[in-house]
């Protein structure tokens, strides 16, 4: 994708300095882009009312019509001078390794971020920035959420010319940027992508799908009320439920649905998210670019990933695929916008290893032994376990009449029990000079890698209990979130303790 | 295949001294004693009300709401007056511990290297005593750092001050 304009930028480099000198604004399509983004949350916080409309639509009067239409008239052109002024006051500049921004119509923001705070600069594209050719630029910083930037639209020329002066400020990566690697680490094909979402966690898929509809229909629902359509729902609930023999038929019947349907959804989402995954390796950075509505380009830069997490499942690990999550740090201030995941799927091992070593150079974990952690762990998950299956047990109880339901205990019961030995037999750590490995999972087998100097501050936790078992858990906590490893040996924890504010106090490295 | 530990014993590193913690100060007892009292009577009032002006029709047992209030603050006064002692913390040349609890131990240390800033706060019974609460915050997820309360506000000052140059340095 635009290989030659990428080389022609480059080339620019020299320029780059002076491009971004001066106040200016974003390419004027964004204008487009802009009003576009604003129509589309406008339908979509007032699409029921649409529909209410247009299905009244017959029985207004003439009069009422033209007034609608002048309401509707009055409303875009709004919208499109609010549009208009959002991007003539949208402007930015660079300057002494800072990027400036001004913004606001009413209240004017300044915005000025030093480029060593800059976590990672993105294109985004969807598909109103496709079909009219310019790139989303978001700059995502760590610490404070308000310093978030998103330029609406700039040509790719624009862009990578943006993107080079911010990453580039210190004059040794620059010749190194210049050789791009053209061969991708990973390309994932049509049929790759398949492989991959046929072995996704489809119950996740099914609870996401889920969990979107039931917003749906509330807002729906919200709308309809007391219209007398509820009273024609439970009549049919209740004349299906009467019968209890063909229910079962039903039940079996929803179930192989609700198997198809979480495959295609899994399908789905797997395809809107992930289409067209190229990763590049360059020097010291990842390029990340998938999507297929929107598409997006991500670069992440080695030193601001703090942990990464490689993950496989039963099915994936058949056909020798796991993805891997990087872990960057939080914006510690906005709790409710999460930072995207940056995930890579479909990974062999091979680049898997090759990951790493782009990482975590020099290290290599496979030689050291794993350390199981105390049993003290699997006597607490089997607590939770008895706890959780009384829980049910009460609902049965409650839920069904008949006392023959507590038979499913039979199965129940060795479920759990599965579930908690192989939890415990994956709880396993080991660690490196300067690596820190995790594993866990019950279906799913993850493995978290972290650097000791990426931690943040160390602590150790020890319930009464555990006291008395002379176990402990350890608590290292980073950037990007805590990580825990529950019930080891008190000693072996306090050691672990002292090791790792011993790497943290005599590291040289920055941790971002 | 090799034992991380016994790889890594070869070289040799601090250990968290448990003997050099510092108690903080007996005077901050007091603090907390005002606040435990403060939010007990102000709880026992509070069924004492409802009781009395009858919004809520409770006088069949109200008798042992009050006892399980109290039985309640006794364990808790206990423990606060226990676990008093567990409170200590500790500042080496390149990092800074605080550790407590009575039930549920925890020890934290943040490295210098790490703290993002230091703020020191005093409310109003402990501007009193002279104290101040000592906060650290590291980056990320801010919710969890050092907090160390009940030390002498000289001594807080003295511990920022001193962090501070070890943050610039």
């Amino acid at each position: 994708m635009h290989q030659k304009s990428k080389n022609l930028s480059a080339l620019k480099l020299m320029d780059n300095a002076t491009l971004f000198s001066q106040f200016s604004t974003q390419s004027k399509k964004g204008i487009l882009v802009i009003y576009s983004n604003q129509i589309f949350s406008l339908l979509k916080a007032t699409w029921i009312l649409l529909i209410l409309f247009i299905q009244k639509f017959s029985k207004l009067s003439a009069i009422s019509l033209t007034y609608m239409y002048l309401g509707i008239a009055v409303v875009l052109v709004f919208f499109l001078v609010r549009a208009f002024l959002i991007f003539k006051n949208f402007q930015f500049k660079i300057e002494n390794n800072h990027f400036i921004l001004k913004k606001g119509i009413i209240k004017k923001t300044n915005i000025e971020i030093p480029f060593d705070r800059i976590q990672n600069i993105n294109f985004k594209q969807n598909i109103v920035q496709q079909i009219i050719n310019v790139y989303e630029v978001n700059i995502e910083t760590a610490g404070s959420a308000d310093a978030e930037i998103s330029i609406k639209a700039m040509t790719f020329e624009q862009a990578t010319a943006l993107k080079n002066s911010i990453t580039i400020f210190d004059k040794a990566n620059t010749k190194s940027e210049v050789e791009i690697k053209e061969k991708p680490l990973l390309e994932i094909d049509f049929l790759a992508l398949l492989k991959v979402s046929i072995t996704e966690n489809h119950l996740k898929s099914l609870l996401i799908l889920i969990a979107i509809l039931i917003g749906f229909f509330q807002q729906l629902e919200q709308f309809f009320k007391g219209s007398g359509n509820d009273e024609l729902v439970d009549n049919f609930i209740s004349e299906n439920s009467s019968a209890f023999q063909t229910s079962i038929f039903i039940m079996l019947f929803f179930s192989l649905l609700l198997v198809l349907v979480g495959l295609i959804s899994s399908f789905v989402r797997i395809l809107l998210q992930h289409f067209n995954l190229t990763v590049f390796i360059k020097n010291d950075t990842l390029e990340i670019d998938q999507g297929l509505t929107t598409k997006k380009s991500i670069v992440l830069k080695k030193n601001k990933v703090q942990h990464i997490t490689i993950s496989t499942n039963p099915l994936k690990k058949i056909l020798g695929i796991s993805f891997i999550t990087f872990s960057q740090a939080e914006s510690g201030i906005s709790k409710e916008k999460k930072q995207e995941i940056i995930k890579i799927v479909g990974c062999k091992i091979a680049q898997i290893s090759a990951i790493k070593n782009l990482l975590f150079p020099n290290e290599n974990l496979n030689d050291f032994d794993k350390n199981q952690v105390d049993s003290y762990y699997k006597s607490r998950l089997y607590l939770q376990g008895i706890f959780v299956l009384s829980l049910i047990n009460l609902g049965f109880y409650f839920g069904f009449q008949n006392h023959l339901i507590f038979w499913i205990n039979v199965v129940l019961f060795p479920v759990f029990a599965l579930l908690i030995e192989t939890k415990f037999k994956k709880r396993t750590y080991l660690f490196s000079e300067d690596l820190l490995q995790i594993n866990f999972g019950t279906i799913e087998t993850h493995q978290t890698i972290l650097p000791f100097y990426k931690v943040q501050c160390v602590s150790m936790q020890q319930t009464f209990f555990q006291a008395r078992k002379n176990v402990a858990d350890l608590v290292f906590q980073t950037a990007s979130g805590k990580i825990k490893i529950p019930c080891i040996n008190s000693t072996e924890a306090l050691k672990m303790y002292n090791f790792a504010l011993y790497k943290i106090e005599t590291s040289q490295q920055s941790w971002m | 295949m090799v034992n991380s530990f016994e790889n890594i014993a070869v070289i040799s590193f601090p250990e968290l001294p448990e003997n050099e913690f510092l108690s903080i100060e007996k005077k901050y007892l007091n603090v907390i004693y005002i606040n435990f009292f403060i939010l007990f009577f102000a709880s026992i009032s509070v069924v004492f009300l409802v009781d009395f002006t009858n919004i809520i029709n409770i006088s069949a047992f109200s008798f042992w709401i009050y006892i399980a209030l109290i039985i309640a603050f006794t364990i808790q006064f206990l423990i606060l007056k226990i676990g008093f002692s567990k409170r200590k913390y500790l500042v080496r040349s390149k990092d800074i511990s605080y550790k407590s609890g009575l039930f549920f131990m925890k020890t934290t240390t943040v490295p210098f290297h790490r703290i993002q800033h230091i703020e020191i706060n005093q409310g109003p019974f402990s501007r009193f005593f002279n104290l101040a609460v000592l906060i650290v915050f590291t980056a990320g997820n801010s919710s969890d750092d050092l907090k160390i309360r009940g030390i002498k506000m000289t001594d807080a000052s003295k511990i920022k001050e001193f962090i501070s140059t070890q943050i610039d340095g």
